[in-house]
């Protein structure tokens, strides 16, 4: 009995996401939970920038892997697990935001939800944490749409294809909500000769 | 538009390799030629590096458990563990041992050169007698020996609840009254040293690379990076051991966990740093962890590391189309732009 599970268990390490998820399609759960384990970090990272909100982003990562066994039948084989995860996530993070109450009403709030730099990193240089702590405001001051675009690009090195895809938009709405995060990311992060000093402001 | 506002538009997109080609050689060619949109375009790039300076957030423990449960898929224990069970007569015995374990935090340690395990007494007087129990010896001990006992030679009282495993039962001959019971048992050791010492090296690179079994897991990793990031503590076990996580582990997590623990660690210990980066690079299956790698290396490059004709090689190869991440292409091309001739 031991053996066999161990085995089964060793087993799925080795089989592609395509193959796990035809176990799952087939009835038989026993690969949440390496799929979890494969992906869990990269859908909890999207999901706690998106949302700026450790318990929200939990909330979402296990939602997530719920739906993924619940709609397996839903998943298309040819298409990547990773991007279809990540669809089912962005859908749960912007019910949670359009939920009137859960919404940051300022950037106050989002400090409240944020961990301090020392809590989150505490053996990073004092310079890091410094912008770690600068980046968070900064992608709170964007739209959620913009932020959504930008986590995906920067964070998870996706595609612009694969950001349509998820967010359920053009490639170019894309280019656009990543084209406007930048620039404000550069306002908020950099300064500018004119008005640098303003933009900090605003995000601070 | 002029023709300095179309290329601002574009920095944003030239980031991330998003221009086409024939754009993208316009763009740079009127970055070199204008001042004021080369300042522009380095404000964006300064932009990017410092939104990397974001670290990878690790997924509460409890998430998974909730996942597994609300799934109906109970999360798997070992099958060969097998629960200790006291008997109710000893409990009051037990109860006094766990304070005593708890304050003491040292149990089992026999002397190995007894001839018998001797008993802990376990009375409420030791814990204030005794606080706390330790042993010196004059050869070093192994913390993870075997022992062979006649049956006599232990105690029959099982104090502090340890978990028994991997129980095997042989009863080789039948017309005899001998069995032989073979078991892994959880016992708890307290080590006292400086970070230097060997034995302390050692453990730490026993936690890092076990760390699936390490408990509380997160605070004993977390002591591992902040301490050996210290240069006052530079070892090049420990870059090993973050190495070795890097390029084994299965967990993606946990890779990039173990990248960003190596980008921290002094100087001194680059050579495992830079070897471990670029076999991630070439070999890792994640785009995440091979740009938290090239991220890694194009600061090593900055900070004025040199890099030898492999790791240049591997950047060459990586910026040239063959990695399939265009973040990864970019951030190759950045680092071997930085290197100088």
């Amino acid at each position: 009995m031991s053996t066999s599970n161990q085995r089964e268990t060793g087993e799925m390490k080795h089989l592609s996401d395509q193959e796990l998820m035809a176990i799952v399609q087939a009835g038989d759960n026993s690969p949440a939970s390496e799929i979890y384990d494969r992906y869990s970090g990269r859908i909890y990272n999207f999901a706690f920038r998106f949302l700026r909100n450790a318990e929200a982003a939990e909330d979402a990562t296990q939602e997530a892997f719920i739906k993924m066994l619940k709609y397996s039948n839903q998943y298309n084989g040819t298409a990547k697990l990773t991007t279809w995860l990540f669809s089912i996530t962005a859908n749960l993070c912007r019910d949670y935001l359009r939920k009137a109450d859960n919404r940051p009403k300022d950037s106050d709030d989002v400090l409240i939800t944020l961990p301090g730099p020392d809590e989150l990193s505490p053996d990073r240089s004092f310079e890091q944490r410094e912008n770690e702590q600068r980046v968070q405001r900064a992608l709170a001051v964007l739209t959620a749409e913009q932020r959504e675009a930008v986590v995906l690009s920067r964070y998870q090195g996706l595609s612009y294809a694969e950001i349509a895809q998820i967010a359920g938009c053009s490639e170019g709405a894309v280019k656009t909500r990543v084209f406007r995060a930048m620039e404000t990311m550069k306002r908020a992060l950099m300064g500018e000769a004119s008005g640098g000093d303003r933009c900090l402001n605003v995000v601070q | 538009m002029s023709e300095c506002s179309a290329v601002r538009e574009g920095m944003p997109l030239l980031l991330t390799e998003s221009l086409d080609a024939n754009r993208r050689e316009l763009t740079h060619q009127h970055i070199e030629s204008c001042g004021l949109c080369s300042a522009e375009w380095e404000a964006y790039r300064e932009t990017w590096a410092i939104m990397g300076d974001l670290p990878e957030v690790a997924v509460p423990a409890q998430v998974k458990e909730a996942f597994l449960q609300k799934a109906g898929i109970a999360p798997k224990q070992a099958d060969n563990v097998v629960p200790f069970r006291r008997p109710p007569a000893f409990k009051w015995i037990a109860q006094a041992a766990a304070v005593v374990i708890l304050a003491g935090g040292s149990y089992f340690l026999g002397d190995r050169n007894a001839d018998r395990i001797q008993t802990m007494p376990a009375t409420l007087n030791n814990v204030t007698a005794s606080p706390f129990n330790t042993v010196s010896h004059q050869e070093p001990m192994s913390i993870a020996e075997t022992r062979v006992l006649d049956a006599d030679a232990i105690s029959p009282e099982f104090e502090g609840r340890p978990n028994i495993s991997n129980v095997q039962i042989i009863d080789g001959d039948a017309s005899d009254d001998k069995v032989v019971i073979s078991f892994d048992i959880s016992s708890k050791w307290t080590v006292t040293g400086s970070p230097n010492d060997k034995s302390i090296v050692r453990l730490s690179s026993y936690m890092i690379e076990n760390e699936e079994t390490v408990t509380p897991r997160a605070n004993a990793i977390e002591w591992v990076r902040r301490t050996y990031s210290d240069p006052a503590n530079a070892n090049p076990e420990i870059a090993t051991a973050w190495a070795r996580q890097l390029n084994n582990d299965s967990h993606e997590g946990a890779r990039i966990r173990a990248v960003e623990n190596l980008t921290n660690l002094p100087p001194a210990v680059a050579t495992p740093t830079r070897d471990a980066l670029i076999t991630a690079l070439q070999n890792d299956p994640n785009p995440a962890v091979r740009m938290k790698a090239v991220e890694a290396l194009a600061n090593l490059v900055r900070s004025g590391a040199v890099l030898d004709k492999t790791t240049v090689d591997t950047l060459r190869r990586k910026a040239m189309q063959q990695d399939e991440n265009q973040y990864v292409r970019v951030k190759a091309a950045e680092a071997l732009s930085n290197i100088k001739p």
